[in-house]
């Protein structure tokens, strides 16, 4: 009987949420119209953000050198990463033999940038001396902008990474070093020799080379997530409408908890109390109300998105979960406002002005795709931010097991705002 | 022992200092009887009713409905009353059929029971037609016969009604009073309250009169009219000679007090029908001519004016 009178409830709420237009067009019209137009604002184009292919005159005359694992040749490897297959779309590498054909490959306007790999490239990078240098040349068209700074960040990143294999090593060293001779033995310092050091840096580059071949160049992507083994291109429209869903099931969630007090207004709830149904199912049946609207706004706002914008959000199991939470999180969030709020104008008021915020602290409007540095911590302040990074990580091909820290966070956040709202609905209340 | 007895309710807002809404009202309402509180806005009618059907939890003081304490069994009473709020509670972007199937359901009706009780509360409320339609497309008067019908969903023995009949037509008014009086003798014990005093005193086989919390009088119409005496108020206006009629009538066989305020003159008789015509007789010898008059037989509206020296609509 309290499950029968639970879903009466949360049907009749349904219903009557399903029959307003304007709650329509708050949940699935905006979103979905958002969508549409960030998309088209952004090319539109089924591969996302339009980068012209950046052609690349490539020459590497580094002439390695040998190591107790066998040969090493970095400027080999940079001339393979440069050619993986993750930066297809972005570069068009040709290799030639003397720098002098490269950059007049450039001068005519053939490439938009000369690489060219010294002789001594690997040879100073694992060289034990930390005064050795060596530097790449770069040979840019003066004329093209975004190609050559591409290059040049995929190339320094590259460097950057031996560089820091390099110190690495050396602090390793030191370390051991400080740290004093092992027991019968004389001396400080005296087990660390230049060999050594040479040694360990020749290790940790080629182990560094090898990790790279066998998982691929992760680094240079722009998006961060370390799921690119698998990964999947998600599309503007998705990672658009996946922020426009978050922030508009928010809204959705906030105005089914907000008939609570709409429904204390207007008398109905009152009369509720004085059947013989129990407060406590009353209420449950309100929560439950909350979730099954954003719920169903949800699927039906994931279910446009892959008819109208071809979007595909990933696979069926971390969708339906992150679904699932994203639902939850709504719902508790929701219920959590509005029982702060005294009357349902305030309730729209405020809600409305924290949901706002918190979507432009945790990325709504930028789309779920990561943008970096201080906002990617900021977001993680905010439940939506949470619940962004794992559509983001879904939509570029992530498991359930990749989103299992964004479940749980999300869950748990749901877990605290619905009970400490339904706490509040009840005291309230009796 | 009634079959709704209020023992020494009291109910404070907000305490300690908010409003005392009631203030140790008690009264008994037997089976099958109409009962009605009477009392202007503010009288504390609906917290009375309110804490009759277990909505508001009495600040002292408790009531019993078929026995059952509105404070310590909330369960077996609430499932004994039907209770019409004030003000019209109903969903109004469902229609009068899913708003009656959804009350059923939170009266803990289910399947085929449910339906045919629907189809006979939509015919008793006379909207099978219309059944279909949003609630927020019906004229006033029709909410308010679903917003009854509702009540009468799972058969309650005891119906509360307040002010049901407020801003409607007098035909939906006519309807609904009709339909009330129905009920009793049908068994039903009936609790209504109004500020309309001829409602009360069409209705009601007894009534309560409230005001500011507590009940200043109860009993049958007849009892509560007793309370201002048999005399009806004459008031009447005169073209001339008002002084002289002044001294004139109070000699006059079967006239009380005469007053005169802004040229009308007020007597209290004790039978207006045989005084009448002495009051026209003497004010033609007097050479005036009585230009208006009106007699008002006692009532409640002067009962109330009696005990509390307020007219009951403020
Ligand atoms: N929820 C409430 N909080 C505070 N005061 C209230 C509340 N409900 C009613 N009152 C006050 O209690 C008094 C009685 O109100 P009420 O029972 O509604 O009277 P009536 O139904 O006879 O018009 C009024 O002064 C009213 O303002
Ligand atoms: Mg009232």
């Amino acid at each position: 009987m309290i499950v029968r009178k639970i879903i009466a409830i949360a049907l009749k709420d349904v219903t009557s949420t399903y029959r307003n237009v304007t709650a329509l067009v708050m949940m699935l019209a905006a979103p979905l119209a958002l969508a549409a137009l960030l998309g088209l604002a952004f090319g539109g184009n089924d591969s996302g953000y339009s980068v012209p292919i950046t052609r690349v005159a490539f020459v590497n005359q580094d002439e390695g050198r040998d190591s107790t694992r066998g040969p090493i040749a970095l400027g080999t490897l940079l001339c393979d990463i440069l050619h993986s297959p993750d930066l297809k779309n972005l570069l068009a590498i040709t290799v030639f033999t003397s720098p002098a054909d490269a950059r007049a490959s450039v001068d005519k306007g053939k490439a938009a940038v000369a690489v060219v790999i010294p002789p001594d490239f690997t040879a100073s990078i694992t060289s034990p001396d930390p005064s050795a240098t060596s530097s790449i040349i770069l040979y840019a068209d003066p004329t093209q902008t975004l190609g050559p700074a591409i290059v040049r960040g995929i190339t320094q990143e590259v460097a950057d990474a031996f560089n820091g294999s390099r110190a690495v090593s050396a602090v390793m060293l030191h370390l051991a070093a400080d740290a004093g001779p092992p027991p019968g033995q004389n001396g400080p310092n005296s087990n660390v020799t230049t060999e050594d050091m040479e040694k360990i840096i020749l290790q940790t580059t080629s182990a560094y080379i090898q990790a790279t071949q066998e998982e691929g160049f992760s680094g240079t992507t722009a998006r961060g997530p370390q799921v690119d083994h698998q990964a999947k291109d998600p599309g503007i429209e998705g990672l658009v409408l996946s922020g426009m869903m978050v922030f508009f099931m928010f809204i959705g969630g906030a105005n089914i908890a907000r008939s609570i007090i709409d429904e204390d207004a207007q008398g109905t709830l009152p009369r509720l109390f004085t059947t013989p149904t129990r407060r406590s199912v009353i209420l449950g049946g309100k929560m439950v109300s909350v979730f099954l609207t954003v719920l169903t706004q949800a699927i039906i706002l994931l279910l446009a998105g892959g008819l109208l914008f071809g979007i595909d959000w990933g696979g069926v199991v971390p969708v339906a979960l992150l679904t699932l939470n994203t639902a939850l999180v709504s719902a508790g969030l929701a219920v959590f406002l509005v029982s702060l709020m005294k009357t349902p104008a305030q309730a729209g008021a405020i809600t409305s002005g924290v949901f706002v915020t918190l979507a432009l602290l945790g990325g709504n409007f930028v789309g779920s795709m990561p943008i970096g540095g201080l906002f990617s911590t900021i977001r993680r302040l905010t439940p939506n931010g949470w619940l962004l990074e794992g559509w983001d990580k879904v939509l570029r091909g992530a498991e359930a097991h990749d989103i299992l820290l964004q479940l749980s966070v999300a869950m748990a956040f749901a877990a605290v705002t619905f009970v400490a709202g339904s706490l509040i609905f009840r005291r309230r209340f009796s | 022992m009634g079959f709704i007895e209020a023992d020494n309710l009291r109910k404070q807002f907000d305490p300690p200092r908010g409003v005392i809404a009631v203030d140790g009202v008690s009264f008994a309402i037997e089976a099958g009887e109409i009962y009605s509180l009477l009392g202007p806005n503010g009288a504390g009618k609906t917290t009375v009713i309110s804490i009759l059907s277990c909505l508001l939890r009495p600040t002292e003081g408790d009531a019993r409905v078929g026995g059952n304490s509105v404070v310590h069994q909330a369960a077996a009473v609430k499932s004994l009353i039907g209770m019409v709020p004030q003000d019209i509670a109903l969903y109004m972007d469902l229609s009068a059929r899913e708003n009656l199937v959804f009350w059923g359901k939170m009266y803990g009706m289910v399947g085929a029971e449910l339906n045919r009780r629907v189809d006979e509360v939509l015919e008793l409320i006379d909207l099978k037609d219309r059944q279909r339609e949003r609630v927020d497309k019906y004229s006033g008067g029709m909410k308010r016969r679903v917003n009854i019908g509702v009540a009468l969903l799972h058969r309650p023995q005891a119906l509360y009604l307040d002010e049901p009949t407020v801003g409607i037509d007098p035909q939906s008014r006519r309807a609904i009073l009709d339909a009330i009086l129905e009920f009793r003798n049908q068994g039903m014990t009936i609790l209504y309250t109004t500020h309309y005093m001829a409602e009360a005193q069409e209705l009601s086989d007894r009534i309560g009169i409230m005001d500011h919390g507590r009940m200043i009088a109860e009993g049958t119409h007849e009892e509560l009219v007793r309370i201002v005496g048999e005399d009806a108020h004459v008031q009447l206006s005169v073209d001339r000679n008002l002084e002289a009629l002044m001294n004139v009538w109070p000699t006059l066989d079967g006239v009380g007090t005469v007053s005169a305020e802004n040229g009308k003159i007020t007597l209290l008789v004790h039978d207006a029908t045989s005084t009448l015509p002495y009051l026209f007789e003497t004010a033609q010898r007097e050479g005036a001519r009585i230009t208006e008059i009106s007699v008002m037989e006692p009532n409640l509206e002067m009962v109330f004016l009696h005990l509390t020296g307020r007219a009951l609509r403020d």
